[in-house]
């Protein structure tokens, strides 16, 4: 995927996980090693978000490592290894045996499906179900979820969905009902972690209703279905069919999980720090905390023992247009870059709980080849002096691009900490506010983009390859819209790089190799990263095991338990 | 009669439509392409054209404008995708941000609104009455103060000031009530009481001071009026006097106000509904305008429209029906 | 004289006066304030903040010192006096402006009805009668959300402001004007056949000073409100512009943190609104002796 921003159920969820910084830290007051899954069994979760449950097509779900509520629903080939930390960054099996085996020098991916896994109707999934399922999300009739495979498939490219061509892709063979493999058109050694999303997840073709599909899914978790009212209630209770010893990760605690969404983020907290009656037993998976909460938090804070911390790698950056003046002169880029303050960007997004400042542009994961560089120190306050030598006489007027409100924090409040920073070192900068809804087409159009604005980069995944490929491909530049690659960098070497790390199997080599091509972008100050992630998630009093994974930096739903 | 029921009717339909027609100018020559919007992140330039059909967007303005027309009469129909979208009469158009009709938004809203506007008028209405006959009557003239100081207030705050005061002190300092969450009447009477109590203090505050400041001069003016002087010198006692007949001449200008108030914050309460996080027509119209979802802004100001001249033309009723001058023929 | 004499008598009124005159003169000499203060509307202070709570900042009070004699904004450090001092410009402005263009709009429409046609008054009674009717607050917000955002904001402000809000000023002068027009100085006028426009001016308006001007005093306040809520709901004036409504809708966020934070713009507004009534008051109950009671 290219974007944090939330648009979907999941992505919203994911969104939610809007930090990143220390691996979650240890709140075993509540959890930690008195809890057994085994015995965790009862009781009802409620779920209080802001916005979510728009959509619950698995076709049309565009979610990190399978989404938080989708992943009660829906199981994958794989998906993420529900673990705090670094062990939570990995993929894990699923549905699958294994996490796929590659031939081909990467291009070919095998699966096998493994026993005692069923719809909620009772009919045994099999890999002709995976199939169905990811080709339908091909359907234009069903937008929404990832681009990726549409690119990497053997000829998918202009596949039109089983609806009008119910021949299906051929670059998808089932030989036989456990085994499931893809051609792919060029190596790619992160396949194992986009077989997460919940296009992978097994759809019943007898049962497919097209766009009514998604008013009742046929479940392959450990919940289905009771209600669903879309953007207002969804109410999940359990899959008699699912078989707990066929899914190690997901505990399936509750009984009955509702959902309720459409509350405003300040009234959910506030009712999960009060934690009258039912709402002891509730969590939010896209309220981060407010102000108020924040301030209650610390060392001693009685707020302390019932907040998740997690890290979601995301980084918030200034994205150069270096087709346009004078952000073609590396000088002035360079100059910004020391005038920037990022002590003043993460208060204005809410302090050093949710934010951290950020030299590089990969957010400070292992798992996506994190390396520690500064090229322009501007050191916590900036350096006015330093940026106003190398601007050398005469003032500048720039003009800065940035949504209209602060929900995705790129809003008037990280505009005006930016405003103020370059101010003292003699930049003028004039803000230019547009409407959040349309922000990614008017930046994502190069006709429309304007020289300077501010960005923000989820993972999609925790690799380094669908961090840096979109921002840094030159391949990538899309001139009809949707382009990610702002600073419209094209460099034949970089490309070539990025292919090759692409053809790697081994985490580690990728990440070594996605770690200095970051370090080496860096010297050029095509972006200006100012923060990258961190979250804090509040729960009920009666919550337990609420652990954020690695992957996502919220607790997992499928884990937690209220009894 | 009927000559005047059938003209009021004819120029309320005239006024709601120059009303539809300048919302619609307005949003149509706005520098925002819907499509655009609707089309999302990704969007090709063939499925723009989709999309823009879809909506309706690729005839003229004027086209478009009839077609909204014709749907407020027998509903309309839109292609998107393999579906076809029914928007059932009267359609005031179709959201394809949220996926819904208009209607069906609005319907889904106005529980809410209505909630706030009946219990605040009630409210204010009572409070506005009680102190105003009071202050009305010599001898409490002492209350003066308290109405003159109840009708600055009126005046020099702002609701969104109040509804922060009444949270501060009743949610956060004392915790007597959990912050507001509406809850419906059907599901939880005294719920929806208790949650809708602050807000409905927070506008009573503001409207009850004119209420209050209508009753009194109207009764000081009443008792002074012939018939008031003619029922006394016939010996009625003062309290019946004071009850049908001075009160009730009193009330007259309060029922025409009361009526537009009533109108117009069913649709317009914007910043308490913001304030308390109410999810009424007035939020949903904040969210319509911040994604440019332009047939919810101009179903909303219809909406708005509509109640205010139904109320004008209710209060007129109302008019006549309490003014002991006035008799309906 | 005597007007004036008795003015001078109203203790609220003289009050309010007093208020409302320290108000105006502070939002004129705002930059000269805060300089005076030491401080700037924009500058951040980072270390002031308590970064890992929030932002919220150090110190008892919302960081209230001698340097910042108001403390300091929530998640920014930036001196809550220079922002305050300068929002005084922004409401002040935006609500003297919109009640000059009210006045403009209103008169000329209500003279227009009063002297005009029976069809002309016909169609101008029922726009101002609608107009009134109307909540302005719901078209406000759809208009101000659909002009670019590059558009000066404060200037926008006043006028969707006042054309919303003249239907009022309107109303009262049509009825003036259609009581003026029965003096027998102002038919004598017509009757020598003078041009509507000379007995407009010459004859008319003189006579319409009192009740409209004491009319306004009041709108004066209703504009400051309307402001205020449209900033309040975010589509009023830009940030880093400061606005007493915009500060109270991210001070709503931080009430339990930071309740100075609150009172501060809250309390100001409140302080300069009961100001302005108090005057308008006052006004009105010399001006306009046949509504001796308070407002209306």
């Amino acid at each position: 995927m290219r974007t944090a921003l939330p648009l979907t159920l999941s992505a919203v969820l994911l969104a939610g996980a809007l930090a990143g910084c220390q691996a979650g830290s240890d709140d075993d007051t509540s959890a930690g090693a008195a809890f057994d899954p085994a015995t965790c069994q009862g009781g009802t979760l409620s779920v209080l978000n802001q916005g979510g449950i728009t959509h619950l097509d698995p076709a049309r779900l565009y979610t990190s490592g399978g989404g938080n509520i989708p992943s009660l629903l829906f199981r994958t080939l794989t998906t993420r290894n529900r673990l705090e930390g670094e062990a939570g960054t990995k993929p894990a099996p699923d549905l699958a045996t294994d996490l796929g085996k590659p031939s081909d020098g990467a291009k070919t991916w095998t699966y096998k499906l493994r026993d005692n896994i069923f719809f909620e109707d009772g009919t045994p999934i099999t890999a002709a179900d995976v199939k169905y399922g990811i080709e339908r999300s091909f359907a234009p009739e069903l937008p929404g979820g990832a681009p990726y495979l549409r690119d990497w498939l053997v000829g998918a490219a202009g596949y039109q969905g089983p609806y009008k061509q119910p021949g299906g892709i051929k670059a998808i063979e089932t030989p036989d009902a456990r085994t499931i493999v893809f051609k792919l058109r060029k190596p790619e050694g992160d396949f194992p972690y986009l077989a997460t999303a919940t296009q992978f997840a097994p759809v019943p073709k007898a049962k497919d209703t097209g766009t009514e599909y998604e008013k009742h899914p046929i479940s392959s978790g450990p919940y289905q279905v009771e209600s669903y009212d879309p953007k207002k209630s969804l109410v999940l209770v359990r899959n008699p069919h699912w078989k707990r010893d066929a899914d190690e990760l997901r505990y399936a605690c509750p009984d009955r999980i509702e959902v309720t969404a459409g509350l405003d983020s300040a009234v959910i907290n506030q009712r999960l720090v009060a934690g009258a009656g039912q709402d002891a037993d509730a969590v939010t998976t896209d309220a981060v905390v407010g102000p108020e909460q924040l301030a209650q938090l610390g060392p001693g804070g009685q707020l302390e023992k019932r907040v998740a911390r997690g890290e979601f790698p995301s980084t918030t950056y200034l994205a150069f247009n270096t087709k346009k003046a004078p952000f073609d002169d590396v000088k002035v880029r360079q100059a910004l870059s020391y005038a920037i303050n990022r002590t003043s960007v993460v208060n204005a997004l809410g302090g050093s709980a949710v934010a951290g400042p950020s030299t590089t542009f990969l957010p400070p994961q292992k798992a996506l080849g994190y390396q520690q560089y500064d090229y322009f120190p501007a050191g916590e306050n900036g350096d006015p002096a330093k940026a106003k030598e190398l601007l050398g006489q005469g003032g500048l007027t720039i003009e800065l691009a940035h949504e209209n409100d602060d929900a995705n924090g790129l809003g008037p409040k990280v505009a005006a900490a930016v405003q103020e920073a370059f101010k003292q070192a003699g930049v003028t900068v004039t803000l230019n506010a547009i409407d959040s809804s349309t922000y990614r087409d008017v930046t994502g159009k190069p006709s429309t983009q304007p020289g300077l604005s501010l960005q923000s980069w989820g993972a999609d995944w925790p690799s380094g390859g669908p961090f840096l490929i979109p921002i840094f491909d030159g391949r990538q530049i899309i001139t009809a819209g949707g382009n990610f690659n702002l600073a419209q960098y094209d460099d034949p070497a970089v490309n070539a790089e990025i292919d090759a790390i692409q053809a790697l199997t081994d985490p580690a080599q990728a990440q070594q190799r996605w770690g200095a091509l970051d370090a080496k972008l860096g010297q050029l100050a095509l972006t200006i990263p100012l923060t990258h992630e961190k979250d804090v998630y509040l729960f009920g009093k009666n919550v337990k095991n609420a652990v954020p994974d690695g992957w996502r930096g919220t607790y997992d739903l499928a884990r937690i338990s209220v009894k | 009669m009927i000559g005047l029921l059938l003209r009021r009717v004819a120029g309320a339909v005239l006024v709601l439509l120059a009303l539809s027609a300048i919302v619609y100018a307005l949003f149509y020559l706005a520098p925002r392409d819907p499509a655009v919007l609707t089309c999302g992140k990704g969007c090709t330039p063939e499925r723009l054209a989709d999309v823009r059909a879809a909506m309706g967007l690729d005839e003229s303005a004027l086209t478009q404008y009839w077609h909204f027309l014709e749907g407020l009469v027998t509903g309309r129909d839109y292609p998107a995708g393999p579906d076809v979208r029914h928007c059932p009469a009267p359609c005031l158009g179709y959201s394809f941000e949220t996926d819904q009709p208009v209607t069906a938004l609005l319907a889904d809203r106005l529980p809410v609104s209505a909630s706030l506007a009946l219990g605040a008028e009630t409210l204010s209405v009572a409070v506005g009455i009680g102190a105003g006959s009071l202050a009305g009557l010599r001898r409490f003239r002492f209350l003066d103060p308290l109405v003159n100081g109840l009708v600055l207030a009126g005046y020099a705050v702002p609701v969104f000031l109040v509804g922060l005061f009444l949270l501060l002190l009743f949610c956060v300092r004392l915790q007597w009530l959990p912050f507001p969450q509406y809850v419906a009447f059907t599901t939880d009477p005294l719920q929806w009481a208790q949650n809708l109590i602050l807000p409905w203090i927070a506008l009573a505050v503001i409207l009850s001071a004119t209420y209050a400041r209508l009753t009194r001069a109207g009764l000081e003016q009443a008792l002074g009026e012939d018939y008031v002087r003619t029922a006394r010198a016939y010996g009625f006692p003062e309290r019946r006097i004071l009850r049908s007949r001075a009160l009730r001449g009193a009330l007259v200008p309060l029922v025409t106000l009361t009526a537009m108030d009533l109108a117009s914050l069913m649709a317009s309460a914007v910043l308490t509904e913001t304030m308390f996080g109410l999810p009424g027509v007035g939020q949903l119209l904040v969210g319509a305008v911040n994604q440019i979802d332009l047939p919810v802004v101009v179903g909303v100001i219809l909406l708005t429209g509509f109640l205010v001249v139904v109320a004008n033309a209710v209060a007129d009723l109302l008019y006549a029906a309490v003014d002991p001058r006035v008799q309906l023929t | 004289m005597i007007t004036l004499r008795r003015l001078l008598g109203d203790r609220a009124f003289l009050t309010g006066a007093v208020a409302a005159a320290v108000m105006v003169l502070v939002a004129l000499t705002a930059p000269l304030l805060t300089a005076l203060a030491g401080q700037d509307p924009t500058t951040y202070h980072n270390d002031l903040l308590d970064s890992a709570r929030g932002g919220v900042p150090t110190g008892a009070l919302g960081g209230l010192s001698g340097e910042h004699w108001l403390g300091v904004e929530p998640g920014t450090g930036r001196d809550l006096f220079a922002r305050v001092v300068h929002g005084a410009r922004v409401s002040l402005g935006v609500a003297f402006s919109a009640l000059v263009l009210q006045l403009l709009l209103g008169v000329g429409i209500g003279v227009a009805a009063g002297l005009g046609g029976r069809y002309a008054d016909a169609v101008l009674s029922r726009l101002t009668d609608l107009t009134l009717a109307f909540p302005g607050l719901v078209l406000a917000i759809a208009l101000l959300a659909v002009v670019p955002q590059s558009w000066p904001r404060p200037v926008l402000l006043a006028v969707v402001i006042a054309l919303l809000g003249w239907a009022g000023t309107a109303r009262i002068t049509r009825a003036e004007t259609l009581s003026l027009k029965t003096r027998d100085y102002v038919a004598a006028a017509r009757v020598s056949g003078a041009s509507p426009l000379r007995v407009a001016r010459r004859e008319i308006l003189p006579g319409l000073a009192a009740p409209v001007l004491t009319y306004a005093a009041l709108v004066l306040p209703g504009n400051m409100i309307s402001e205020a809520g449209l900033s309040f709901l975010g589509v009023g004036v830009r940030p880093p512009t400061p606005s007493w409504g915009q500060m109270l809708s991210t001070a709503t966020t931080w009430f339990r943190a930071d309740p100075l934070y609150v009172f501060i713009p809250g309390g100001l507004l409140f302080v300069t609104l009961l100001a302005f009534v108090l005057v308008a008051n006052g006004v009105r109950r010399v001006l306009d002796p046949r509504q001796s009671e308070v407002l209306r």
